[in-house]
């Protein structure tokens, strides 16, 4: 009867209300079957403009002792959601490890996270930014390719987001949406590389999390994948070729794992001065994991593997630790990058 | 322009030492070398001097193919299949094809030389194009290309297959003529690529990656170039297969929709819905400048879309129609076999689903625009009216139970959950109302007529406002957030997994994080969004004033299909059972696949449709303007 209450302000019976407004017409079923229930009713402000905060005098007028500890004026907090809210000792964690992996001499992957999270009356909800890069070119132009794409990717958020929430702009009609801010973060990443680095590219997956909600960009191969009790699901869509193939029943997923041109991607950073990015939004479960990786990581450790090893470990850093061991174990071909994002709930 | 090779990082340096042929070495004695007209992965191609005719300068090409294989029986293997393939190439005799001189291995590699052939080749010319190439001659050199292919597929007894349609394997010699060059006989020497490239092929068919390739997958080569050299859209920066996305005419309209058709036919996914070879592509390109045949066959090779829809349609009846006194705008609601809806009569009906029998109706005192809510618990059917008044009258027999009395019409749909109805009056408020017994819990000012139907979650009551404000409210009426679009909210918000859904008379459809109302996306079409959304499939299916239904994917906001009608939407979608179910201005009623757009069926009622449909057990139930309610099988 949660919901109740919260119609209600409480559920005691004893309020006396009734606004001379509310009319019950020609009706013969309230008075037999429907004995007139309590109500809270609020006073009708006055008419005309809304004012910001109007909502929120409409409330109990009743000085009943109520359940929730509401005191009396109104003025009560919002009720809890039933969200991601972070409470204290709440909140997001995550590990990260990138490793050169057994095979390479260079690390071209680059690796960007920040966390921000608070308690005020402001509400400002819990804050998460992350961001891995696989570049690829030689002569050191893909780490270079990788390492300004994750730079660029953080400042354009920071300032456009994370600097708008503490501005409580985040509501202005005219901002960009969250969608179109990240997508022209790895845009002007793109125009930064094609133009420094013309003969480099980078792959790259960013990730906003405000409170309970993901948004998530990406080109190229790096992948997210969401952990929940469900199971295991990759969010993001490769932009390769035998992603494409698969998509047309062309090649199944056992064929693409093994396919001579399985790495040969058709959209990253770098390739051509338009690029098309793609940016979903997820809702993250109370308790459920996020988490982004090249594909050093995923080409050697399967979806099973790292279900199991996050269901061993309960630190978000160990569960990274071992993930990079394993793709090492089983011959570590490439750089290998992972960040572990743990929900709270 | 990306070189698609540019990430491999890999490519072998030209042969070095004793592997590089030096300009002014002699090969058998008798080539001698005179520059370098190609570097690849496996080997160069050469311009040499033929020593044979020490009167004339006479060129041939020289190609060098490395046998790099460090296995023995692997090399020998090599060079059996090469010898193999340049016998065949020997054996041609096609204008298109260049003649075949000579051939002889060494340890390492092996050479076959042959005609030089001086020319560009078509992705130079492509390249250096600052305008569309005229059709005529496109179509000139697509037939040209279908008739050397056509010839390869016809070789006996088996087919030539290509295998590497491109524009860079397509020369334009300096008379005028169209040669191919490289024959895949690179292909057999061809590892597999290491490392992380960007940029794919772009021209070969999708079955090439599973190593199969037929006569139909050199029709799909010469799709893609000839795709290419009209829309000047270069197929490796795109997305593989997507040629259909794209289409030719939208970027081209100087091509004819004849030309198009045969291009996107030759580019279909599978090999079998293509021409089964050149030759039968040529057939058809030949009908486009032989005319008087062309006439006859265009129906066949046009798209079909419309003809299929009318012709679907005819096949839709009715399972039954109810005639109303005036106007239905009111979308219907069914629950236990009965189907309620208002009418500008001023009553709400109820009608057996069955059969459109009537079963009883209530007078309001106005017309009713609102579309009810059955709160089955309660035996209520809800519902506004322009007379200011929110009926709660009994579903089963149609008795008043009690109403509501606002300041202004209510045209809002009332939304019922936690065991209360919610909705929007012109006065300016948001009501919540006890369904037990018809009393206001709480009443939120607006300021301006709340006209959609509030979305009610277990947290939060949504509404859109007259203003362009979306607002939500906490389960007590107290405000929690407020977003502000550019002109009215009609369309009511649908939520799923966290996210908020609506369309404004601005034009857009807004993505809102549900608990802040940050903006997630927005989506802009044509003209003033007044249909509400509905999701399926991962999509959010809306309509809009610009006559258009639009599938959009929830997570990202980007248009996954749209399809165009006669007249403006404002009808609500419903999703039911993988199909979108919707009406239209022009007085249709549709039925989409939700998946790629594509028409099902189309049923033509008398008047405009602004309703939305109701779809349950396989019937979908919808009003007109032409005062009937229908029920169509879905």
């Amino acid at each position: 009867m949660n919901f109740l209450r919260r119609i209600l302000g409480h559920t005691t019976d004893t309020l006396t209300p009734l606004d001379d407004d509310i009319v019950i017409t020609r009706g013969e079923s309230v008075s037999a079957d429907n004995p007139p229930a309590p109500i809270v009713e609020a006073p009708s402000p006055p008419a005309g403009k809304a004012e910001k905060k109007a909502g929120a005098q409409v409330a109990d007028q009743s000085n009943a002792p109520t359940e929730l500890g509401v005191d009396s004026l109104g003025t009560r907090p919002l009720p809890p959601l039933e969200t991601v809210v972070p409470k204290p000792g709440q909140r997001l964690v995550f590990g990260q490890l990138s490793d050169v992996g057994m095979v390479r001499g260079n690390n071209q992957d680059a690796m960007f996270s920040i966390v921000s999270s608070g308690s005020s009356t402001d509400d400002l909800p819990d804050f998460g930014l992350f961001i891995v890069a696989d570049g690829m070119g030689g002569h050191q132009e893909g780490e270079r390719a990788s390492a300004i794409t994750t730079r660029m990717v953080a400042k354009h958020v920071i300032q456009e987001i994370f600097t708008a929430i503490l501005g409580q702009r985040m509501n202005d009609p005219d901002r960009p949406s969250i969608a179109e801010i990240l997508r022209t973060a790895i845009q002007q990443a793109n125009e930064s590389v094609t133009e420094e680095i013309p003969e480099g590219g980078t792959t790259v997956t960013a990730t906003v999390i405000l409170d309970d909600l993901a948004y998530i960009a990406h080109v190229g191969d790096s992948r997210a994948y969401l952990i929940t009790h469900d199971g295991i699901e990759q969010i993001t869509r490769d932009h390769s070729l035998v992603q494409r193939l698969i998509e047309l029943d062309q090649l199944t997923p056992e064929e693409a794992a093994e396919h001579p041109q399985r790495n040969v991607l058709y959209r990253a950073i770098g390739q051509s001065e338009n690029l098309d990015v793609d940016a979903i939004t997820r809702r993250l479960p109370p308790r459920s994991r996020l988490m982004l990786c090249s594909d050093g990581l995923w080409n050697m450790v399967s979806e099973g593997t790292i279900l199991t090893v996050v269901s061993e470990h309960s630190d978000p850093q160990d569960v990274c630790d071992e993930l990079v061991r394993l793709a090492n174990d089983r011959g570590g071909p490439d750089n290998i990058s992972v960040i572990f994002i743990q929900v709270p709930g | 322009m990306v070189d698609t090779q540019k990430f491999a990082g890999h490519l072998p340096e030209p042969p070095a030492g004793e592997g590089a042929l030096q300009p002014g070495s002699v090969l058998q004695g008798r080539y001698r070398i005179t520059g370098v007209i190609g570097v690849g992965g496996m080997g160069s191609v050469y311009q040499a001097r033929d020593l044979r005719f020490p009167n004339v300068t006479r060129y041939v090409a020289v190609k060098e193919m490395l046998n790099l294989s460090t296995d023995q029986s692997m090399r020998e293997m090599t060079l059996k299949t090469f010898e193999r393939e340049s016998d065949m190439l020997a054996s041609l005799n096609h204008p298109a094809v260049p003649e075949i001189y000579d051939y002889f291995p060494s340890k390492t590699r092996a050479y076959l030389v042959m005609e030089y052939i001086n020319g560009r080749d078509l992705e130079a010319i492509i390249n250096s194009l600052t305008d569309f190439m005229p059709v005529e001659t496109v179509l000139k050199w697509a037939l040209d290309l279908c008739d050397v292919l056509g010839y390869l597929h016809s070789q006996k007894p088996e087919p030539i297959i290509f295998r590497d349609v491109k524009p860079s394997n397509i020369m334009i010699d300096q008379h005028g003529r169209m040669r191919l060059v490289d024959f895949g006989i690179a292909k057999i020497f061809q590892e597999g690529q290491k490392g992380t490239m960007i940029g794919t092929e772009g021209y070969s068919a999708p079955e090439q990656y599973r190593g199969e390739a037929s006569p139909a997958s050199d029709v799909y080569g010469v799709g893609a170039t000839i795709h290419h050299i009209l829309t000047r859209r270069d197929p490796r920066l795109e997305p593989p297969f997507t040629f259909a996305e794209r289409p030719i005419r939208e970027t081209n309209s100087t091509v004819s929709p004849e030309f198009e058709a045969i291009i996107m036919k030759a580019l279909e996914f599978k090999p079998e819905d293509r021409y089964a070879n050149a030759a039968v592509m040529k057939e058809e390109l030949d009908r486009l400048v032989r005319p008087g045949f062309g006439d006859v066959r265009r129906a066949e090779v046009g798209p079909a879309k419309h003809e299929t829809g009318e012709w679907v349609q005819s096949g839709v009846k009715p399972l039954w129609e109810f005639e109303c006194e005036d106007e239905v705008r009111s979308s219907p609601a069914v629950y236990r076999g009965v189907l309620y809806v208002g009418a500008h009569d001023n009553n709400l009906y109820a009608l057996n689903i069955n059969d459109g029998s009537f079963k009883w109706k209530f007078p309001t005192e106005q017309r009713v625009v609102s579309s009810p809510a059955v709160a089955g618990s309660e035996n209520l059917v809800l519902f506004g009216s322009l007379d200011h008044l929110l009926y709660a009258v009994d579903s089963r027999v149609g008795q008043l139970s009690w109403t509501v009395k606002t300041q202004g019409p209510v045209q809002s749909s009332p939304a019922l959950a936690h065991g209360h109805v919610f909705f929007g009056s012109d006065d300016g408020s948001l009501y919540a109302v006890r369904l037990a017994s018809g009393r206001i819990q709480w009443s939120w000012p607006g300021g301006v007529p709340i006209r959609s139907r509030p979305l009610v979650t277990g947290e939060l009551v949504v509404a859109g406002l007259e203003s362009g404000d979306i607002v939500a409210a906490d389960l007590s009426g107290k405000m929690v957030w407020r977003f502000k679009a550019k002109r009215a909210v009609v369309s009511s918000p649908l939520e799923h997994d966290g996210i908020v859904f609506f369309g404004s008379l601005d034009w857009q459809v807004y993505a809102l994080d549900i608990t802040r109302g940050w903006k997630v996306w927005e989506f802009r079409t044509g003209k003033p969004v007044v249909s509400s959304p509905a999701y399926g499939e991962d999509k959010i299916f809306i309509g809009s004033v610009d006559g258009s239904l639009y599938a959009i994917e929830a997570a990202s906001g980007k248009e996954r299909w749209s399809f165009q009608t006669e007249g403006q939407v404002t009808s609500s979608p419903a999703y039911y059972d993988g199909a979108v179910y919707f009406g239209s201005v022009d007085g249709k009623v549709y039925s989409l696949e939700a998946k790629s757009g594509q028409l099902r069926w189309s049923y033509q009622t008398n008047g405009p449709i602004p309703s939305s449909p109701a779809v349950q057990e396989g019937v979908v139930f919808i009003g007109s303007m032409d005062h009937r309610v229908y029920a169509l099988k879905a």
